[in-house]
């Protein structure tokens, strides 16, 4: 098991190498942490950069009853800091349900606010028309069954960066499989529970995400 | 620790170390001491060609249905209900997407499933704990993040228009941006961009380009590894 998983680094490593070599100095095969890094920062330096608004992963699967859509941000973040509920910053979770699959029926808005030093939630937009707000870290129910919850979690993503930077400087394979840089931390999610009925037209859904900092 | 034949039969060169110390867990058998033969003459090894062509990694069918041009532009998530969910039919929490993307980007189809790294006998996740089976299906966060307990009633939210936002990231099928698109300026421009652009084939250049790059540093390895890759040498 452990050679397997050694293989698999490799794989990774010999793909990292070349992504360094070739893909530009801060490429990171990752899901989308640390992406674009000029605006989000890489994975040893977001000093000044926009954490919040880094979008981490998208995740879409269904079970018999929903639809489950989330999305990660603001992570892998320190075990003792609480969730990037920025009121700044605007989440968009964007589904087609009908074809084209470019055109967006379901451009879902998520915005964080404050009730003095409470964070809340709040999520417009959803299929069926309806909106939903309140705090954060409980499930919110709205009136046609969507279950909306933020809040800080296990990030479940990993990989080795320092593996594709010490391969990069030394020219040797450098990944280590037990140096995950995603382990023992966290990220902020919001996770969406759709009831089929609401959003299954019968053709596949499309989902991609967005995240936009107010004006100044 | 098992190490099995296939994991054996794809281990390469740049694995010896690691298999000697991984699986040699019974003492080395003596070595009788001889004259030292001959050298035997050793034939050169077929040369690698260093330039490939990727259209075909990009025509060739990754799932049915599906080619892997059609996974990535444009950059969607699709989640067909009536199958069952797992990447690249959407994603879900623990789902391999950096073996799968790797698989099905660079190796040939035909001769090896989308799956091939995924499916070694390999832990499939590095999570710290087990998720659970009920909404939101996240393990709970580790240490003590400090917690708003559910607190407050009368929040307060920026009744701004999203056109009074600025764009900063956005995301959809695991490692397209962060992989196949190459450095600033490129990386800000395909993260304003929204997929019915991508549908105009604006970034395909892009991606062939970068998969270009990467297939001609990586042939020779998967080559070791006794993996057929997509492309064709030009």
């Amino acid at each position: 098991m452990v050679q397997a998983r050694w293989l698999k680094k490799s794989l990774l490593g010999a793909a990292a190498i070349a992504l360094v070599a070739f893909g530009g100095g801060r490429a990171l095969v990752a899901a989308d942490h640390f992406d674009p890094p000029a605006r989000t920062g890489s994975d040893t330096n977001t000093v000044g950069f926009d954490v919040a608004a880094d979008i981490a992963d998208l995740y879409a699967f269904h079970d018999a009853q929903n639809v489950y859509l989330a999305i990660s941000f603001g992570g892998p973040s320190a075990t003792n800091l609480p969730g990037f509920y920025d009121p700044d910053v605007l989440y968009t979770v964007n589904v087609s349900n009908v074809f084209p699959r470019t055109d967006v029926e379901f451009p879902i808005e998520i915005r964080f606010g404050r009730d003095g030093p409470n964070p809340g939630i709040q999520v417009r937009n959803l299929p069926g028309g309806v909106s939903i707000e309140g705090p954060v870290e409980r499930n919110l129910t709205t009136s046609n069954g969507i279950v909306v919850r933020a809040g800080v979690f296990d990030d479940p993503f990993f990989f080795d960066p320092q593996g594709l930077r010490d391969s990069r400087a030394t020219g040797t394979l450098s990944f280590n499989n037990q140096r995950d840089r995603f382990a023992r931390l966290n990220s902020t999610f919001v996770i969406l529970s759709i009831p089929r009925t609401l959003i299954d037209r019968g053709t596949p859904l499309d989902v991609w995400a967005s995240s936009a900092r107010i004006r100044q | 620790m098992i190490c099995t034949a296939p994991a054996l039969k794809l281990a390469s060169t740049l694995a010896l170390a690691f298999v000697l110390a991984s699986c040699g867990d019974k003492a080395p058998e003596p070595v009788a001491v001889s004259p030292t033969p001959a050298p035997m003459p050793v034939p050169p090894p077929t040369p690698t060609p260093t330039s490939f062509n990727v259209s075909r990694c990009l025509s060739q069918t990754a799932v049915p249905g599906r080619s892997v041009a059609d996974l990535v532009v444009p950059d969607l998530v699709r989640l067909d209900l009536t199958q069952p969910a797992g990447f690249p039919n959407g994603r879900r929490y623990l789902d391999p997407v950096i073996d799968i993307t790797l698989a099905v980007i660079f190796l040939d189809l035909r001769r090896h499933p989308a799956t091939v790294f995924a499916n070694l006998p390999v832990n499939p996740n590095g999570v710290d704990q087990p998720l659970p089976d009920t909404f939101p299906f996240l393990a709970p966060p580790l240490g003590n993040p400090p917690t708003a307990n559910g607190a407050g009633s009368n929040f307060q939210f920026r009744t701004d228009p999203a056109s009074a936002y600025v764009r900063v990231d956005r995301a959809a099928m695991p490692g397209v941006s962060t992989a196949l698109i190459s450095g600033n300026p490129s990386k800000n421009g395909y993260n304003d961009d929204t997929p019915a652009i991508d549908a105009t084939a604006k970034w395909v250049p892009e991606i062939a380009n970068t998969l270009t790059i990467l297939t001609n540093a990586l042939a020779d390895d998967f080559g070791r590894l006794g993996l057929t890759i997509c492309a064709t040498p030009n």
